[in-house]
């Protein structure tokens, strides 16, 4: 009897041990593909940074460059939980994070022990300019109109957006405040949880205007619903009937980016091999549709060019945030 | 010691066993006061406009936690009773069963330590097994082989059907 | 009646054998991933989204629809049968659910809640095909000041759910608040009660406090008394929903969508306030008083109410491009794949589409309905487990559900502290109810009230400056002074009443 307890438990520790890397040794080497990879999506399910991670990831399977790799969701903190986690697979060649510059911020508001400089850069992929937006029903019609009554009292013209302190539609604001002689610290700003909660109180004319990436609201553009004062990125942008902020006199540009990066210390051939992969994706004829349904704009860099543009958006971040007592 | 002392100290042990609803008074007036701690270490420098800040909510629940730990005591000490749940598993003639409630918690507890460490599989199997073993079951053949059952098709489900990564134990990557 | 004609070509192209059966198989599949804890409807449609890539996009919507339907039902599935909620929604459901399906009436609450889904889908659909545009163009004109107004009038609705002595409700209500302090503000981005943690920075998920406070209380506290009398599974009693049981459910299961369907659209609405507004209702209007002991009216009106706030939550969606809910994003990403964008020119651009996906909704909670209804009993039988399987069974499925999702120590020891406190209140007799509710309401009321005096740059009018806010607040005072003008009309018989 005792000794058919201990067997019982014996083949359950045998069970439960073995049968996990059984499993994942089904899943052999092939060559020339990246098996096994996995894309960390540090928010949640349907978030910007979930979308360009299962999109690229079902363009590497479609345009047959590498088997689909698994994409998985770890949300918290504005991605830094995911970036914590990233940056503890030290030398994993074969895990990626799906990120952008909502991140950047993030690791500020949060006083994240992990940074973005731990991690080795692998591309950007895609940028997509902020718009300065109103409703139809608005009255004003003009940036410039905007911009003088928001000279003359900032508290008196909340401004909304889809991100919470430390995010992108909040960053953009307050540098084109800065820009235009407003003290950032005056600005009104409202956050919303994300561009859909945005949406409604820009069109419901609940804020005097909105901030949010192009994107999320081209077809209200297109239906006439909201009217774009601004975009904020360096030229114009081809579907959106709106100058430049330095067209108009205000000197800044600025676009929120999305990208992948890799855990830190990883072997250079894997290094390579994932730039490599992640060039093809872009590369393809699928990414290119992808990219225009999307209403991205292509922004490719790769490896070290990457990672010098981490660096640069990283001071500017902190700088910004420093002046607002956030960082 | 004297028989006095004695008496005393097990008289006071017998207030403290009636009153010990107060141990939620304590509970609630710690968390009030950690609160307002975390409160009035807040930095509001840049960041309010307006009337309410972030501090106001906080400041009110933690005073009102403070205040409802106090108006509780009052309660408790002139003889109210929260009355304990009752429920159809729930025999509440019996005294508490500490011994249960401790191997259970310890049962949840070791697999919050050893789930990194050992892997998920066998780590939920453990607790399974405890759980159920706290709770009564003795069938040491049928129960680690149910547990282990369970915590492996929960594995292969999440991981390797779904993609939901859940730690593989110590011998991923040695096979 | 043209959308009428529209819906019935959509029919035309939905009903295939093939499509019929890509439906059964996506509302299997939802309820299967639904069921797994710590999945969500959201998760479930992410994870399951790669399934319909290979179809044409009419086969692909079937399927989709059934992997909705069935990834919800499945969320109450565990709250009623294990006591552990699956996602916000259903957290309302485990308190009248679990109680009766100990008591043997799992069978009924799986039937009223899956009816309940039905009714409630079946409603919020028709009412999306009558009123899209109309309920588009109001749901923008809600703003800060609205929310707070009716997040006031939840409140109200708390006391009813204070248990008997009053003081201990409030302190389980100020529990609940201060769990939902924890976190980062969200207008400021400062840190509360987070103490440096970034796990804790977003805050404690309310479905983590609800399984912690449900499940894990529970069963410690079943293991501090547990029952040693002879071990007797829990009663199966008769599979189906018998007449009484329908009598007190269709009241319940018709006033759901009523509560449902106009929160789902609005933007902050979501399905957890409504849910909670939808049993203080139930529980006030009950003519039998079971509540809190297994009451089905307490399932059928938040399962009807929980659905049809799914379908509002569409209807934003599909006519403003509104993403409201953590779902509606992932099916937005959804309809991305096929080349749809949701917005305003959707109907116009894209009819033949959308009137076929809104076809597919009909068919699928019909599916949902027809699969599950016949499956209750079965799953009711669960429960026949010994007590030991059963209680171990359901710390093993909290503990997955808190560790699958981030794969982190923290929600485990979270679960175990809250699950602690759990214990505690109900050792003491402070109802868990108001407990769960605080973690609801407290973190939006706050939101709501600082984003419309923020709006208004700090003037306190900024908080009563619409009509609807102004109509919800005489609401209040009329259900505050209710009392006293009954008092003060009295002139009909001597009522026991609150």
């Amino acid at each position: 009897m005792r000794a058919r307890n201990w067997l019982a438990v014996l083949a359950a520790a045998a069970v439960a041990l073995l049968v996990p890397p059984l499993l994942s040794a089904g899943q052999g080497d092939e060559s020339g593909d990246i098996s096994g990879l996995r894309v960390m999506v540090p928010n949640t399910p349907g978030g910007g940074y979930d979308v360009t991670a299962r999109t690229a990831a079902k363009v590497m399977e479609d345009a047959k460059i590498n088997t689909a790799p698994e994409v998985f969701n770890l949300p918290g903190a504005g991605g830094t939980v995911g970036l914590g986690r990233l940056v503890n697979e030290r030398g994993n060649g074969k895990l990626v994070m799906s990120m952008g510059l909502g991140v950047v911020g993030s690791v500020y508001t949060n006083k994240s022990p992990a940074s973005l400089t731990d991690t080795t850069p692998i591309v950007k992929l895609l940028e997509e300019p902020n718009i300065v937006v109103v409703s139809r029903n608005s009255p004003y019609r003009t940036f410039d109109q905007l911009l003088a009554d928001w000279r003359k009292n900032p508290g008196g013209i909340p401004v909304g957006g889809g991100s919470s302190p430390g995010g992108p539609d909040h960053l953009a604001p307050m540098l084109m405040a800065d820009a235009a002689g407003i003290n950032p610290q005056q600005v009104n700003y409202i956050s919303y949880d994300g561009g859909g909660e945005l949406l409604a109180s820009v069109l419901g004319g609940k804020v005097d205007f909105g901030v949010s990436g192009l994107g999320e609201y081209r077809d209200q553009i297109e239906a006439g619903e909201l009217r774009v004062l601004a975009v904020t990125s360096r030229e114009r942008v081809p579907a959106v009937d709106a100058p430049t902020l330095t067209e108009l006199g205000v000197d800044m540009e600025f676009t929120n980016w999305r990208g992948i990066v890799a855990p830190p210390d990883i072997p250079d051939a894997d290094r390579q091999r994932l730039i490599t992969l992640f060039t093809k994706m872009r590369n393809s004829p699928q990414w290119r549709e992808a990219l225009v349904r999307n209403g991205w704009t292509d922004a490719f860099a790769s490896g070290d060019r990457f990672g010098d543009f981490l660096r640069a958006e990283n001071q500017q971040v902190a700088r910004i945030l420093g002046r607002l007592g956030l960082a | 010691m004297s028989d006095s002392t004695r008496t005393e100290q097990s008289s006071a042990r017998d207030w403290l066993r009636r009153h010990s609803e107060l141990g939620i008074c304590v509970l609630l007036l710690a968390m009030g006061v950690l609160v307002l701690t975390d409160t009035f270490s807040m930095s509001v420098e840049f960041t309010q406009r307006g009337p309410v800040g972030p501090r106001t909510v906080p400041l009110v629940v933690g005073c009102a936690l403070i205040l409802v730990a106090v108006l509780l005591a009052r309660d408790v000490l002139r003889g109210g009773r929260g009355e304990a749940e009752g429920g159809e598993d729930i025999d509440l003639s019996a005294p508490s069963d500490w011994r249960t409630v401790l191997l259970l918690s310890a049962a949840f507890l070791a697999n919050a330590a050893l789930i990194d460490v050992i892997g998920f599989p066998l780590s939920s199997a453990i607790m399974f097994w405890g759980a159920a073993f706290a709770l009564g079951s003795r069938n040491y053949t049928r129960d680690p082989l149910i547990a282990v059952a369970l915590s492996t098709i929960t594995y292969v489900g999440f991981d390797t059907l779904l993609g939901v990564p859940l730690p593989g134990g110590p011998l991923m990557g040695v096979l | 009646m043209d959308s009428l004609n529209l819906l019935l070509d959509g029919f035309g192209a939905a009903i295939t054998p093939a499509n019929l059966l890509f439906a059964a198989i996506g509302v299997v599949l939802g309820t299967a991933i639904g069921v797994l804890p710590g999945i969500g409807p959201a998760m479930a449609v992410a994870l399951l989204l790669p399934v319909t890539y290979g179809l044409d996009p009419t086969g692909s919507f079937i399927m989709f629809a059934g992997i909705y339907y069935g990834g919800m039902f499945g969320g109450a599935i565990t709250s009623i049968l294990l006591n552990t909620p699956g996602e916000s929604a259903a957290v309302v459901t485990a308190i009248e659910g679990h109680p009766m399906a100990k008591k043997g009436r799992g069978a009924q609450a799986l039937a009223a809640s899956a009816i309940g889904n039905f009714i409630g889908a079946l409603a919020g659909t028709i009412l999306l095909v009558l009123l899209a545009p109309t309920i588009a163009n109001l749901a923008v004109d809600i703003g800060a000041q609205d929310y707070f107004a009716v997040m006031l009038l939840a409140f109200i609705a708390v006391t009813s759910v204070l248990g008997s002595s009053r003081l201990r409700g409030f302190a389980s209500l100020l529990i609940g608040l201060t769990l939902g302090l924890i976190g980062l503000d969200q207008l400021t981005g400062q840190q509360r009660l987070t103490f440096g943690s970034l796990e804790l920075a977003d805050g404690v998920d309310v479905v983590i406090v609800a399984v912690a406070l449900f499940a894990v209380g529970e069963s410690l506290w079943v293991a501090a008394h547990l029952r040693r009398t002879k071990d007797k599974p829990i009663p199966v009693g008769t599979p189906w929903l018998g007449k009484s049981d329908l009598r007190r459910s269709w009241r319940p299961w018709l006033r759901g969508p009523v509560i449902g369907f106009p929160f789902g659209s609005i933007p902050a609405g979501g399905a957890e306030i409504p849910t909670f507004l939808s049993y203080a209702a139930e529980k006030r209007l009950a003519k039998h008083d079971e509540f809190g002991k297994g009451a089905i009216e307490g399932v059928a009106g938040p399962e009807a109410t929980a659905s049809a706030s799914a379908s509002g939550t569409l209807t934003t969606m599909l006519t403003l491009g509104l993403p409201t809910t953590a779902t509606a994003a992932v099916m937005l990403a959804a309809f991305q794949q096929f080349g749809i964008q949701p917005g305003p020119l959707l109907f116009e651009r894209e009819s033949a589409l959308v009137w076929t996906l809104i076809a597919s909704l009909f068919i699928g909670t019909v599916l949902l309905l027809v699969l599950n209804l016949p499956l209750a009993p079965i799953w009711a039988k669960l429960l026949r487990i010994p007590r030991p399987y059963l209680y171990a069974g359901i710390l093993f499925f909290a503990s997955v559900g808190a560790y699958a999702v981030g794969g982190d120590i923290t929600d485990l020891l979270l679960l175990f502290v809250i699950g602690l406190i759990g214990f505690g209140m109900r050792r003491y007799g402070l109802p868990i109810l108001p407990a769960v509710i605080g973690v609801i309401l407290g973190p939006s009321a706050e939101l709501q009230m600082r984003r419309a005096l923020q709006i208004s740059d700090g003037d306190l009018i900024g908080l009563v400056n619409s009509p609807f806010a102004i109509t919800v607040y005489a609401v209040v005072a009329l259900i505050l002074l209710w009392p006293l003008i009954r008092k003060l009309v009295g002139n009909r018989t001597k009522e026991h009443a609150a």
